[in-house]
């Protein structure tokens, strides 16, 4: 088996708070093959934004890794000086993120953004760059890229303007792609639109892609593999079909019990009891035990270890 | 977007209008007769009648308003009653001079309010910050004209390195000239410095803020650029600003002049007031009205066209 | 009241400094006759032009009077200026702003373009053409006379104006747009109580903040313009005044002269200032009222 493209190692990541450091990604570990798409999945809170922005060394001032390694293509990300991490960084693995609004600059041309990205990776003339940044515009499906060029965010629809930045990110051709929640903020029908987008562009360039969503459902259409964080830990990890059809985790089967079916008899929605845990409040063991119906003793009291079974990893007392 | 500044421009021509009709009443209201001044003290009422006459003074008070807006827009301001030269031509000798002092002030407050404002941005250490705080309250609350007058004393008086007042057009030379509107300059850019240093800090960490900064960063922009890309959006307000400061600058520079005895606007502006030289009175204060009108609304023009959504809204 | 206590007690301690010099100069300013030393218009010739020391501490000027007294009195003129203004332009902007937020329509039209036109006209200029015109001479109303200083509060105040309209403005469109002002009109509250009751205290915060910063600017009007001779009359002292006369000893050695009225100045602004600095912090961090430049 070849090496991964991506491997995350034992990932710690804490906030500098009041009374030292709290953590929110305590310890996950998973890789990413080249051209598979990998989704991750979970609450708010679970961690999963700020493990990819960790990864992608983008932590702001309070933010922090405090342990573990991230290893892309044989080269430890973590130990790479920041003008390294600039080139790899739109050239290498590129990120869009979930609110396409306000991460557009509103002052320059959509056209002026992404001949930015590609001069500053490659060293191409002004009209070269032009010219791939029209490329990149029709690639993810912006028609008449020429002359949109010259438009202004604000003159782009919200499924355009995502478009535009997933142009951003792949101009320069990218062997990763980290997607945080990129359809969060957009109608449900763009949304479907912005996914297949993604899964078109992997199968074109094959690109690896990590697509990080609260929606299990969205990202089942196209994923190899789904990671399931919880509490700043993975707790499941598992092929697509794996997870669709025997989810082993309790966390993952409720999760997937939450979609109400549009068949069958009518009946209350199910939800899952409690709420997530608080940073710097995590129970000393499993961080669902609270909230799990099939929690027993040793749930409470001790971390299970992530165990792989075949091709899933699963962390749990009692899988299912 | 011109709606908008249709009504501003037309509010402003309104004022133009009624404070020049206010001037006028004004002048023609006050204590004192041009005639006294000019004829001297023992004129008799006759003369003081026919100078009066000759002038238009006798005229009901609405159409010597009028006439003289009439040839305002015709561009005659009509002639001083004192030296009997051209309203125009008078302004025209003082106003390079006063002019010298607040574009240089002016870039000066540009240069530095704006170096200062982005490296207070960029570097957020708290020492740093600390003493662009207290430099900028010191700024604001230091007046200009005491600021002018301490110079006076400790670099012209005590250490003799530039003259204490005066001033030497450029057709003196360069350094003369630089010589002697330092001084006033650097009074007056000093509060505005501190206006524009906040301002340009306070909007570019906004700016920085924003999620696209971030979107550039995860795109491996190199930093300056990333700052260039926050600083477009920080642009505006300050920009709308320095327009705003450029015309109150006009204002102050009055009284910065009569410290270092300036041969400006301020000196002919007292003149035409102890002298009752209504023409010139008037006209100065309405080119300084102009002035200021100008700026306010170059200031919001700049709103309007340095903001793109503004652009196409309208 | 716990709600300002609990914002009092977050406040910077540059706002603490500030208050505390805005105390003093205007408990200066009221109690001058009881804490100044000598009377501020007590010409002494033998005494005249002597450094600070025991006897006067801050010096005497070139006619003998006490520097000391006359900046405790020249406060009276700077802080009636500065305050006195405020005041009629906060009547003035407050009234023009809620009126054209509440008003709508036409009215709002006018009298916003009529805040406009008064924002246009320089200050200073204004200042200086208007009491040069009318004369430095008191100001008679019926058998009331009132210094020159007058003048020069009712015009700042009436250019200060636009600031307060602007403000006041801004906010209470908002708040008259607000579903729940709508609802009180329902109830059958009378206009009035809908504009003193509902709109204008969610004004009060950025009002005040607008009106500390520019009291500090209208000390330095009132300086300035006495400085060149239009403002406060001698023998009255202001520190303009002082100012003004010191500029003689800038040759010889008299340092106390054009010092001390300076520094006046400059802490009484530099308190008012931090004032509202550290006001705007507390009440109105959302930046309501805007930048202020003059």
């Amino acid at each position: 088996m070849s090496a991964p493209l991506l491997k995350i190692e034992e990932l710690h990541v804490g906030f500098r708070g009041a009374d030292g450091i709290v953590e929110a990604v305590r310890g996950i570990d998973f890789s990413v093959a080249s051209g598979e798409v990998v989704g991750i999945v979970g609450e708010s809170g679970s961690g999963k934004s700020l493990s990819m922005l960790a990864v992608m060394r983008l932590l702001g001032a309070t933010a922090r890794i405090t342990g573990g390694r991230v290893v892309f293509d044989g080269e430890d990300l973590l130990a790479a000086s920041e003008a390294r991490m600039r080139e790899i960084r739109g050239r290498d693995i590129a990120m869009v993120f979930q609110d396409p609004q306000s991460s557009l600059n509103p002052a320059l041309s959509i056209g002026r953004q992404v001949i930015d990205v590609v001069r500053a990776h490659r060293p191409v003339s002004t009209s070269e760059a032009r010219r791939l940044a029209i490329q990149a515009l029709e690639r993810v499906g912006i028609g008449e890229a020429s002359r949109r060029l010259e438009a202004y965010p604000h003159e782009f629809s919200g499924g355009m303007r995502q478009r535009a930045l997933i142009a951003m990110a792949i101009a320069c051709r990218p062997r990763l792609l980290i997607a945080d929640e990129p359809t969060t903020a957009l109608d449900v029908t763009v949304q479907a639109q912005i996914v297949d987008l993604i899964a078109e562009l992997r199968r074109d360039l094959g690109l690896a892609v990590i697509f990080i969503s609260h929606n299990l459902q969205l990202v089942a259409e196209i994923v190899d593999r789904v990671v399931v964080m919880y509490g700043g830990k993975v707790v499941e990890d598992g092929s697509a079909a794996d997870i669709e059809h025997a989810a082993r985790h309790p966390y993952t089967r409720l999760l997937k019990a939450c979609v109400p079916s549009l068949q069958g008899p009518l009946g209350p929605l199910a939800a899952i009891e409690g709420a997530p845990p608080r940073l710097g409040r995590m129970p000393p063991g499993c961080p669902f035990a609270p909230r799990c119906p099939q929690a027993v003793g040793v749930c409470g009291r001790e971390m299970p270890a992530l165990v792989t079974d075949a091709a899933r990893r699963i962390a749990c007392w009692r899988p299912q | 977007m011109f709606r908008l500044l249709a009504g501003r421009f037309l509010a402003s021509l309104g004022t133009l209008f009624f404070v020049g009709l206010v001037l006028f009443a004004l002048t023609r209201a006050g204590p004192g007769s041009p005639a006294r001044i000019v004829l001297g003290a023992d004129a008799t009422s006759d003369q003081i009648a026919q100078f009066e006459q000759a002038n238009g003074l006798d005229r009901p008070f609405l159409e010597q308003y009028v006439v003289w807006l009439c040839d305002v827009l015709r561009g005659d301001l009509g002639k001083s009653f004192v030296t009997g030269r051209d309203v125009a031509g008078e302004i025209a000798d003082a106003l390079p001079v006063t002019l010298s002092i607040v574009l240089f002030a002016f870039a000066i407050a540009l240069v530095v309010g704006l170096g200062i404002g982005i490296s207070a941005a960029l570097r957020p250490g708290r020492l740093f910050a600390s003493v662009t705080r207290l430099g900028v309250v010191l700024g604001l609350s230091i007046p200009a004209f005491w600021l002018g007058i301490v110079l006076i004393r400790f670099v012209a008086v005590d250490l003799r390195w530039l003259p204490p007042g005066g001033y030497a057009p450029l057709s003196a030379g360069l350094t003369a000239h630089l010589q002697t509107i330092a001084m006033p300059a650097i009074s007056l850019a000093v509060y505005y410095i501190a206006v524009l240093a906040r301002m340009t800090a306070a909007s570019l960490q906004d700016a920085l803020r924003g999620d696209y900064v971030r979107t550039a960063r995860a795109m491996g922009l190199s930093s300056p650029r990333i700052v260039a890309y926050a600083l477009l959006n920080a642009l505006p307000p300050v920009v709308n600003l320095a327009a705003l400061s450029f015309g109150y600058m006009f204002g102050w520079a009055l009284i910065i002049e009569q410290v270092f005895n300036i041969p400006g606007l301020s000196r002919a502006l007292l003149n035409a007031i102890s002298q009752r030289d209504f023409l010139l009175l008037q006209g100065i204060v309405f080119l300084f009205t102009a002035i200021f009108v100008i700026a306010n609304l170059g200031a919001d023009l700049v709103n309007r066209v340095l903001d793109p959504r503004q652009r196409s809204a309208a | 009241m716990s709600r300002l206590a609990q914002l009092v007690r977050t406040a910077d301690w540059t706002g603490w400094l500030g208050a505390t010099i805005v105390l003093v100069m205007m408990g200066a300013a009221v109690a001058a006759p009881l804490i100044a030393p000598y009377d501020p218009v007590a010409i002494s010739i033998e005494h005249r032009l002597s450094a600070p020391g025991a006897e006067h501490w801050l010096g005497t000027d070139q006619a003998g009077r006490d520097v000391l007294s006359r900046i405790i009195y020249g406060a009276r003129a700077s802080l009636a200026v500065g305050i006195g203004a405020v005041i009629i332009g906060a009547l003035l902007g407050v009234s023009a702003g809620l009126f054209a937020a509440y008003a709508g329509g036409l009215g709002d039209q006018i009298t916003m373009r009529i805040v406009d036109g008064v924002a246009s006209i320089p200050l200073l200029v204004w200042a200086i053409a208007i009491v040069g015109v009318l004369g430095v001479g008191p100001v008679t109303i019926g058998s009331l006379q009132l210094p020159n200083e007058v003048k020069i509060v009712t015009l700042v105040g009436c250019l200060f104006s636009p600031v307060f309209a602007r403000v006041t403005y801004a906010v209470a469109k908002r708040i008259v747009g607000a579903d729940y002002v709508k609802a009180r009109y329902l109830q059958g509250a009378s206009h009035w109580q809908i504009v003193l009751g509902e709109v204008l205290p969610n004004c009060l915060s950025p009002i005040i903040v607008q009106a500390t910063l520019l009291v500090a600017i209208g000390i330095v009007i009132e300086a300035s313009i006495s400085f060149v001779g239009l403002g406060v009359q001698p023998p009255q002292p202001s520190w303009g005044t002082m100012l003004s006369d010191a500029r003689n000893a800038l040759y010889s050695g008299e340092w106390w002269l054009p010092v001390f009225p300076g520094l006046a100045i400059s802490v009484t602004v530099i308190g008012f200032n931090l004032l509202g600095d550290a006001v705007r912090d507390l009440f109105d961090p959302r930046n309501e009222a805007r930048t202020l430049v003059a």
